[in-house]
This record gives C-alpha cells, structure tokens and sequence, in this order.
C-alpha cells in the first residue's frame, strides 16, 4: 500500500485529455490548453524572479501540500519486445524475429502528483496506518481543500480533460479525482531525525531462518535414520516414516508462511517521522531562523541576562505552536514580516 | 590495466604545477584572431614552444620559462573549426564564464538577470574581461580573448629570487612579435584601470632574514595549494605512494590516485567511462579544460572582521585577542597560517608547541632555517594526511571551513555515522570512503598576483589569486564545486552559509564554529562576514594537446 506512507498520501492522479480542439478555436488543442494553463501556474516565491511577485503558488493556499506537480504525460511507449532464450523460444514455435506490438497510451493524460499529510483537517496527527476507505476520505479532504482554495485555476486545467464536464463543486471534483486516482507504487521521503525509534518493521529474520530450518533438518535427519532401516527415532521413539514425511511438509509449510509474512511486513506502511506533518516543518523552518538570530545576538551574555532573554524569545516565538508565529507556505524565509503568519492572523 | 600516458602529447601545465618555489612568476598574455589564417599560423609557431608534460630528467634541464596554450570557445570559433565539433562543446564551455556568473555567485544571486545588467554588475572586472564576451554576442563578440598564452618563469638566480629570470621578457617579447607577423591582435586591458598589457602574477615574497624569498601564501596570509589531487599516470611511480596521501582518494586499500579521467580527456575517468568529448576523438584526446578566474583579495576587509569578530570570541572563550585572531583565522580555514591542519593539531596550544617541535616557531629559531623546515614541513605528506569522517561534528575542523567544502575527503561517505558524546568522542568511521567527492576533484593552477609581504595592502590595492581551475569537466568538477559548496551549505549542514573564505557574503555572512563539548566553551557563530574574495574576470578554456594543437594549425580538424 504505498500509497501511504510514512503517515503521508503520494497522491497520483491521471486524468485524460480530450482530443482535438473546440470547434470555435481549432488553434489550440485540449491539450495545448492544458499546457497553457500549467504554464500561466504561478511559481511559488522562492527564486529571485518571484521573490517579490504578488501571486503565490496556488498549492501554497492550503497547508498539506509538502510537493504537487502537474505535468503532461504525452505517450508511454513499450516497445513489447519480450526476451526469451532462442532455444527455447524455438521450441515454442515463438518467431523472435517477428515484431511485437508496441503498446502505447491511448490519449495524453494530465498527470497529477503530490505528496500530502495524511489527515482530513489541517494540524491532525499523522496516522501510522490508514484501512482503504479512509484513505479515499483523505484524499476526498484533500480534493475538497484545493476546489475550496484553487478551484479557478483547476477549472482552468482540468475543463480540457476528459469527464470534468459535470464538475461544479467540491464533492464532484472529489470524486472526478477519485476516478483518475492510480496507485503510487514508489513514494519518496525526506529523513527520519531518529533512526533508532522509527518504528521500521524491522523483518526478524533469525527467528524465521531457524523457524524453517528446525523441521527441515530433523525432517532430513530421520529420512537419514529410515534410509538406514531404523523404525523409530532414537529418545523420542516415534515411526520414522510419519515423522520425516510429517516434518519436511511442515517445514515447506513454514517456508511458504515466511515468505507470506516477509512479504506482508515489507508492505506495511512505514509510519510518520516526528514532527513530519506540513505546519511543524513550517514551524520548525521559522524557528531555525529565529533561533539562529537569537544565539547571534545573545553570544556573550551572562546566564541570568542570557536566561531573561530566552525567555522573552519563547514568549515571542512559541515553539509550540504550530499554527501562529510560523512561517507562510510557498515562501523562501521568514525575514520579511509578510511571510510570517503572526499570532492575532486567526482572529483578523 | 595501468596505461602509460603519452606525455609528450598533453601540456605541462596539466601535470605539473609549476611550483612557487621552482617557477614564482607567472605571465598570462591574451590575444584575439582576426581571421582564421592568422590564428593558424600563430598556433603553428607557438606550439612548437609549447612546454609538454615529458619529464625532465634533472633539475638543471628544466626550462627557465615554460610555455602553455589554451582557448575559449570564441577562439575555436574564430579558427573555424567544423560546426560538428564545435556543436559538441560543452555547454558551459560554450557559453563561457561570465554568462555563468549567476551559478557561480559571481554577482548577486537575489537579483534577476535585468536587474544585474541594469546594475552593470560586472563594472569592477577588469576591462579586458568587461569587454570580452558582451551579453547576446555568443562567441562573435568583437574584443573576445581567444587564446591565452601562460609563460611560467624561475628566479633570476639563487641569490636573487624576487625578480624573474631573463628568459620570461625574452619570451614575452617572442611571443608578442609573433602575434604581430601572424596578423593576431594582441589584448591588453589587465588591471582595474586597464593599464596592464598582460596579466603577472608571482607567488607572494617575504622578508626571510633580510632576503625576499617566495611563500606558500596567498595575500590574506594562509598557506595554500598544498593539497592538489594527484592522478593516474601523472607521477613516476616511485614518487607516486608518497605524493598520493592526502591528495588521492580512500576507497577502502588506503590512498590511491584518482582515475585519469577525471583531469584528462579521452582516458576513463572515476565512472569508469569515458568523459564525453566532440568528434574527432584525437582533438579532444590528452586535452582538458580549465577556468581562469581573477581572485581579488579584499585584505583589508578580512583583517578588519577577523579583528572584530576576534574581539567578540576572545570575551566569550575568555582567551587573549591575539590567539582569538590565529584560531578564528585557522577555523574560517581549516589550516593554521603556517599550513599545519586542524584536523592534526586541533588547539591552539597544541600548535604552538608544534612550530616549536618543528623547528619554525620559537625566539631561538633563524629566520631562514625555519623558512626552510616550514617548507619542508608543507611538502611533506604529513601535512595531508588527515580524513574528515573522524570529525563529523567538526570540533576540530569546522563542518563549513574552507578547506572541507574544497576537497570533502571522506566526510560524505552514505555510511559514516555521527555524534558527539558529553567528553567530545565521535565515531572513527575507519572505512570512509571518498564517495561523492571522487568526481568533484580540480586541479589548482596558477598564482597569487600583488605586491609582497612587506607593503601595505587594503581592499583597493591590487592583489589576489589567479586561479587555475583544471577539470575534465568544468561544468561537473568546477561549477558544482563552486555553486554548491562555495556558495551553499546544505551538503555541510550549513544551510545557507558559503565558504567563509571565498563565498559571496552579500546575503548570508554567518559561519559557525563548533566546540568540543570537553572545554566547556559554547559554539561561536560568526555574523558579520563580507565577500572577501570578488571575482575580476576570466574565462573558460580548452587545453589543446599536442595532436590537437598541430591538427588546428594545419587546418584539418575533421570530425567524419
């Protein structure tokens, strides 16, 4: 379920592009459209080009996002040729010199990724774990907040594609989303802070190692002694032919589970790093640069001067809290006031 | 298998340095061809001078003045070699220094590219490099320097070593009627106001016991160049064990030069591949690349924030200003003034009583006798025989020192380990290895250009370096270098921070000094850095080899 991952949702959607262009403007196809309306996306303000510039990144409206990306997947070729050894492939009656069918996308697609917190409201613990249907609420919640907070600029992207016509509220895109949804089979992370508490599920693979081994060897072992002639195993006293046979099946028995279970392990989701969800990264941003200054400014003092104004920084920056004195998505420092959502932003 | 090199084939300033001691001048003259015939015949007879990478035998068969060649991609452009070549340049090459300076940091990195122009950001280079390359004109611009000619001189005698010898006026004077016979432009413009006509550089002289002798110094007073990368084939192989510490790689059989490759075109290089070169292979075979760079040096500003940020940790670590000025000096480094490194004599005390220990520091000590041990000291392996992933914190060597952003050893290795425990102990991390830094080698070129020791410097008098930086791949070795570790930090966790030394200090001017946790001492962040080290001009270069130098001057560079 790699979906979600490390208490985040890799989102990714493929939405297909209509054909042609609308009969009143045969100059631009849906999919030049499409370009054009990725193309007109602000840049979020974080280059010298934008620092300053009015329009933030659309995704910089809400606070999940921790990456989005909208592209144009014009075509996947596979060119469908399946090696096999001549020999055999000669033995088949399998011409190798005869094409295979190339295997292509049936339309352009928009594609859309994005690596988001796991949680219906903004500031919600991210979850170890999520069964299915919540994680369709997830995205569902997360569908919703960009309608709410960017539904022009999705209208002006996703009016192209194929489906969206019916779309005229933050449900509908939910589910028009929820339809281009596919799975992601390879999400990326940032790191862990400490590698020791992750809570990785670590596979025990001595206790399963020597879980197979111990049947197989003794299944193999009084194989040996029936070989021999003997009819029962010495100490214990059992019929040799039962318990060998009875043994090695046991043993395949245990092989099979432990690879089921390898495999299971290796699918569970990793669970979330501390301080990993969007406001505490923003937060911990803020602080970084904030603290920074404070030690500058306060290098030489004596402790009880050095503790007052400690004291007045926590007062001031309240590391705590996640969701006042932080810094704004979307931007590249906390140093211009603007970027900065103070505390009194949720009561004006 | 191990490949002999061809080294009548490759330039000599490839393989050799041309060290301050044997060869402490350094004259850098540039030229323009007006039309291809002229530019032709010139190579013709000046790589007939050229001093190639053949060793010599002895000492006293060494020439009195080398010759080397290179040039940019106007120069190849002028020489009208086929567009199938010269489409197989790299881009950086192509689009030369200047148009680079944004990644480079060698204007503004806040300022959009109009607001630069606007700014005329480059109105404090030299005019030749101001005039050469104009925005817009790619390679057809009308003052372009298409070839640069190095002559790297001895000492007039063993007596008198602060004066060049004769035979680098007797080549200079060569060189420049050549260029006129052939018909070939000759660019003059050096200097701030553009009154040199070419560009001299020596190594810095010091009075030693009444006598100038040549330094290993550069103007700000640090011991330089001591750990340049040493590859294969470069060395006879009986000096090669020795010379490959400290200046080769660690990839778990302890020092070993680095891939031919990596400094040489058309030889396999640490990807075990064969660095990409424009067709024909011969051209670019035994040929490499290097960024000319003018390095002033703003002396007067770094003994200023030295002083004041001195001050300010003499109080805090309650020590006396004048060791504050040695450790802050040797942290911003990664060295100690006299070249002796952090990462072997971590304290203060402990480097003073090794100056004493090696015979260079003390009040009984003459003058010269130390010169000369201190010397001996710097080219000894001893001097370069350290690591950095036995010092992940830094307590010894600063993270973000200069000389660790430079040349990372064995500190980025996935796999090392870090921490610090309450008494100071961090991991040995014994297997590091020199991943992610094995391609990020360069060859240093070049001299400090200015004035001796004994005259008074400021931030307008004319001094710095002029930097050389060798690789086969500039975009690759040099830029990266300078973009992500001069210029950034996150690769030391120093977020933001650049090079104390040569970073651009106009946004961020912080530099942290950790503490071991054993003295009790808090860390110091440096706060009021300024750019000491701004850029005056340069170019990239191509370094022809031999082959490619005939092939051009004959005129049958054929890429099909």
């Amino acid at each position: 379920m790699p979906d979600l991952d490390s208490g985040h949702i890799f989102l990714t959607t493929m939405a297909p592009i209509k054909p042609g262009a609308p009969t009143d403007s045969p100059h631009s196809s849906y999919e030049q459209r499409v370009r054009i309306a990725l193309a007109k996306f602000p840049t979020a303000n974080q280059s010298p080009a934008t620092v300053d510039d009015p329009y933030n990144s659309p995704f910089a409206r809400n606070l999940r996002n921790h990456l989005a990306r909208m592209f144009v997947l014009n075509d996947t070729i596979y060119n469908g040729r399946i090696t096999q050894n001549p020999l055999v492939a000669q033995l088949q009656g399998n011409k190798q010199i005869v094409p295979q069918p190339v295997d292509r996308l049936n339309a352009p697609y928009l594609v859309f990724c994005a690596d988001i917190d796991a949680v219906e409201q903004n500031g919600d613990p991210l979850p170890a774990t999520l069964s299915e249907s919540r994680q369709k609420q997830v995205r569902a919640a997360y569908a919703r907040q960009l309608w709410q907070t960017m539904e022009q600029e999705l209208r002006d992207v996703y009016s192209n594609c194929y489906g969206f016509d019916g779309v005229q509220s933050a449900d509908d895109f939910a589910r028009y989303l929820d339809k281009c949804h596919v799975e992601t089979t390879m999400p990326f992370h940032d790191y862990y802070l400490d590698l020791d508490n992750a809570g990785f599920h670590n596979l025990p693979v001595k206790p399963l190692l020597y879980g197979v081994l111990a049947p197989l060897l003794f299944g193999a072992l009084v194989l040996v002694l029936w070989l021999f002639g003997a009819g029962h195993v010495p100490l214990l006293g059992w019929p040799t032919l039962p318990t060998w046979i009875l043994s090695l099946a046991l043993g395949a028995v245990l092989a099979y589970a432990a690879v089921k279970y390898a495999i299971a392990n290796g699918e569970k989701p990793l669970a979330p790093a501390k301080y990993d969800d969007l406001p505490s990264v923003l937060k911990s941003l803020y602080i970084q640069q904030k603290f920074s200054e404070f030690f500058i400014d306060n290098q030489e003092l004596p402790p009880d001067q050095l503790h007052a104004a400690f004291g007045k920084f926590m007062a001031e920056h309240d590391p705590q809290n996640r969701h006042a004195m932080t810094q704004k998505p979307g931007v590249i420092s906390s140093a211009d006031p603007a970027n900065v959502t103070l505390k009194d932003a949720s009561t004006t | 298998m191990t490949r002999k090199l061809n080294l009548n084939d490759i330039q000599g300033n490839v393989t050799r340095a041309y060290g301050r001691y044997s060869f402490p001048f350094a004259r850098y003259i540039f030229f323009h061809f007006p039309n291809p015939g002229a530019a032709r015949s010139f190579l013709d007879a000046v790589r007939q001078k050229v001093t190639t990478a053949a060793r010599w035998p002895d000492q006293e068969s060494r020439p009195k003045c080398t010759t080397n060649i290179a040039l940019t991609f106007p120069g190849l452009l002028a020489l009208q070699l086929p567009v199938r070549t010269l489409q197989s340049m790299p881009d950086e090459f192509i689009e030369g220094m200047k148009q680079r300076a944004f990644i480079l940091g060698d204007r503004d990195q806040t300022a959009t590219e109009d607001e630069a122009r606007k700014d005329d950001w480059d109105s404090h280079w030299d005019p030749i490099w101001q005039k050469s390359r104009e925005p817009g004109t790619l390679g057809f611009g009308k003052d372009d320097v298409h070839v640069m000619v190095t002559l790297n001189a001895q000492s007039q005698s063993a007596d008198v070593q602060d004066t060049p010898h004769d035979a680098l006026d007797e080549r200079t004077k060569w060189v420049l009627q050549t260029a006129e016979d052939c018909g070939v432009t000759h660019i003059t413009g050096v200097g701030a106001k553009g009154d040199q006509p070419y560009q001299d550089a020596s190594a810095v002289f010091e009075d030693v016991g009444g006598t100038l002798r040549p330094t290993a110094k550069e103007h700000f007073g640090f011991t330089d160049g001591i750990g340049n990368p040493v590859f294969e084939g470069q060395l006879p192989l009986e000096i090669e064990d020795e010379a490959v510490i400290g200046r080769g790689k660690l990839m778990g059989n302890g020092w070993e030069p680095l891939a031919t490759g990596e400094f040489i075109l058309g030889h396999p290089d640490e990807s075990q591949e064969l660095p990409p070169i424009a067709r024909p292979p011969e051209f670019m075979r035994n040929g490499t690349f290097f960024a000319f760079r003018k390095l002033h040096e703003n002396v007067g500003s770094f003994d200023a924030v030295v002083q004041e940020e001195a001050e300010r940790y003499a109080t805090i670590m309650d020590i006396p200003v004048d060791e504050a000025v040695e450790t802050i000096r040797a942290k911003m480094c990664g060295r100690w003034s006299d070249g002796v490194p952090l990462s072997k004599v971590p304290t203060y005390a402990e480097w003073i009583a090794f100056g004493e220990k090696m015979g260079w520091r003390g009040d009984d000590v003459v003058p010269f006798e130390g010169y000369v041990k201190n010397l001996k000291y710097i080219a000894s392996p001893e001097a370069r025989d350290f690591r950095y992933a036995d010092d992940m914190a830094g307590l010894k060597c600063p993270g973000g020192a200069h000389m660790r952003r430079m040349n990372t050893r064995d500190y980025l290795d996935p796999l090392n380990e870090s921490g610090v425990s309450d008494t100071g102990v961090q991991p040995k991390n014994a297997k590091a290895t020199s991943a992610l830094n094995k391609r990020r080698r360069i060859l240093r070129r070049g001299l400090p250009y200015g004035p001796p020791n004994n005259t008074h410097k400021d931030d307008d008098t004319e001094q710095g370096v002029i930097m050389i930086i060798m690789g086969a791949s500039l975009f690759r070795q040099f830029e990266f270098v300078q973009q992500q570790w001069i210029q950034y930090g996150l690769d030391f966790h120093q977020g933001n921070n650049t090079c104390p030394l040569l970073g651009s200090h106009e946004q961020h001017k912080r530099f942290t000094i950790p503490s071991d946790p054993k003295s009790g001492k808090p860390p110091y962040v440096m706060s009021k850095l300024k750019t000491f080290v701004e850029c005056r001009g340069g170019d990239y270069f191509f370094v022809p080899s031999m082959t490619a130098l005939r092939m051009m001057a004959m005129g049958i560079v054929d890429p099909t």
